[in-house]
């Protein structure tokens, strides 16, 4: 069983931070025909991207938003004992995406600092980690970075792509409390046999210089990815809650990866979740992978009143793999969003 | 599960592929059918989850080249009547 429930941490503030070009689907996919680009609007609900241009990486998108987060905590850059950046964007093969972000805070050498190579299901197993370090004691303050810039690996001839994909980083604070009410589950999971529905096949050492360049591009098989995700989202979401003796009700959002609208929606009505409790961010967003978790948050639950939410968190996709977490915001923990500054 | 008829069949068909159910005939080809494309291909995997639990994997979908294909897919899993 890849469950978990660990307590005695919480968390301390999330920040988002997109960059500052806006693509209207509308005028982007002009090339594409108006009937095809209405119908990929309309079925993957995505009408405006924020896309990163070749000077804005995920480490930059990160560093920022961490930044923010530090600020408003009041963190002292030598408080944080431990960093983990989820990406599968980085800025080098190495050294890794997280050992230049903790330059680029100021952060102290008694830091544990390292990347993971998740994608959509990343925010889960990001926060898995944090939460993993806290428990087994020593850290106190952990820093969980989540970035991607998938619009700059798309095929600009692949419509199905192209349109799809906005860009974005997160940082995630979380903080040791030592109270055991402090507590969160996790399901995490992964079918490696899937790995080519959704793939890049060229520019690693397996094949670094591929014989046809849209191999250096993202390659998406959407009918296997489609029925992967209506095969395992149901069964993760009933059996984390099972697992955490939790019942949909007792559930105030589900945070979804916002993968497409027609899929989440199919994923809503297949699990019977409330619509009203699976906020959407895709027409003004697209899917950003794995960060778009919580982006979701920044973006619907800063104004969501003066109680505690449980939320449960959900990602899914290349791996394939997919995980969920359940944990409680508190209503005064800060959500922080904001636009890259150049 | 509740089978549904041929014609119920082609009515879901016309829905997922936006194509006129007076068009749609078992010998149609998917060529001849514009909204039989990707995105089609998901509506109709969709649909079949959603009324019947059926998996149409990404593979036999892809093997289906006429609307009688998908009758029969739908006739091997036991979700159309007669």
């Amino acid at each position: 069983m890849s469950f978990s429930h660990l307590r005695g941490f919480k968390v301390a503030g999330i920040s988002t931070c997109v960059p500052p070009h806006t693509v209207d689907n509308l005028e982007a996919g002009k090339d594409f025909g108006a009937v095809e680009v209405r119908k990929v609007v309309s079925m993957a609900g995505v009408r405006f991207r924020q896309v990163a241009g070749p000077d804005i990486t995920s480490v930059d998108l990160c560093t920022a938003a961490a930044q923010r987060l530090l600020d408003q905590l009041g963190w002292a850059p030598e408080s944080v004992t431990g960093l983990i950046m989820v990406t599968q964007s980085p800025d080098y093969f190495l050294p890794s995406s997280s050992c230049i972000v903790h330059a680029r805070l100021g952060l102290g050498v008694h830091c544990a600092t390292f990347d993971v190579g998740l994608g959509c299901s990343g925010y889960p197993y990001g926060l898995y980690l944090g939460a993993a370090m806290l428990s087994g004691g020593g850290h106190q303050r952990i820093l969980v970075l989540h970035g991607e810039t998938p619009s700059r690996f798309v095929d600009p001839s692949d419509h199905a792509t192209t349109l799809l994909f906005g860009d974005s980083g997160s940082a995630t604070a979380l903080e040791h409390t030592g109270d055991a009410q402090d507590e969160a589950w996790f399901g995490l999971f992964t079918d490696g046999s899937g790995a080519e529905g959704l793939i890049i096949r060229g520019g690693a050492f397996r094949d670094p210089t591929p014989a046809d360049p849209r191999d250096l591009r993202l390659h998406m098989d959407g009918a296997s990815i489609f029925n992967f995700t209506i095969k395992r989202v149901p069964a993760m979401i009933q059996d984390t809650l099972a697992y955490a003796g939790l019942t949909v009700p007792d559930i105030d959002a589900f945070i979804f990866h916002q993968s497409n609208r027609f899929i989440m929606k199919h994923l809503v009505k297949k699990c019977e979740l409330p619509e009203d409790r699976v906020p959407f961010i895709l027409e003004d967003m697209g899917n950003c992978g794995g960060p778009s978790v919580p982006l979701t948050m920044t973006r619907t639950l800063a104004q969501r009143g003066d109680q505690p939410m449980r939320l449960m968190l959900l990602g899914y996709g290349v791996g394939l793999s997919w995980g969920a977490a359940i944990m409680t915001l508190d209503h005064s923990t800060p959500l922080l969003h904001h636009t890259y500054q150049e | 599960m509740i089978p549904i008829t041929a014609a119920e069949a082609m009515a879901m068909m016309s829905e997922c592929f936006m194509e006129p159910v007076e068009r749609l005939t078992p010998e149609l080809c998917r060529e001849s059918i514009p909204g039989w494309d990707s995105m089609g291909a998901l509506m109709l995997i969709a649909e079949i989850d959603e009324r019947f639990q059926i998996e149409l994997s990404a593979d036999e979908s892809r093997t289906m080249k006429h609307v009688s294909d998908v009758l029969a897919f739908l006739a091997k899993h036991g979700a159309l009547a007669g």
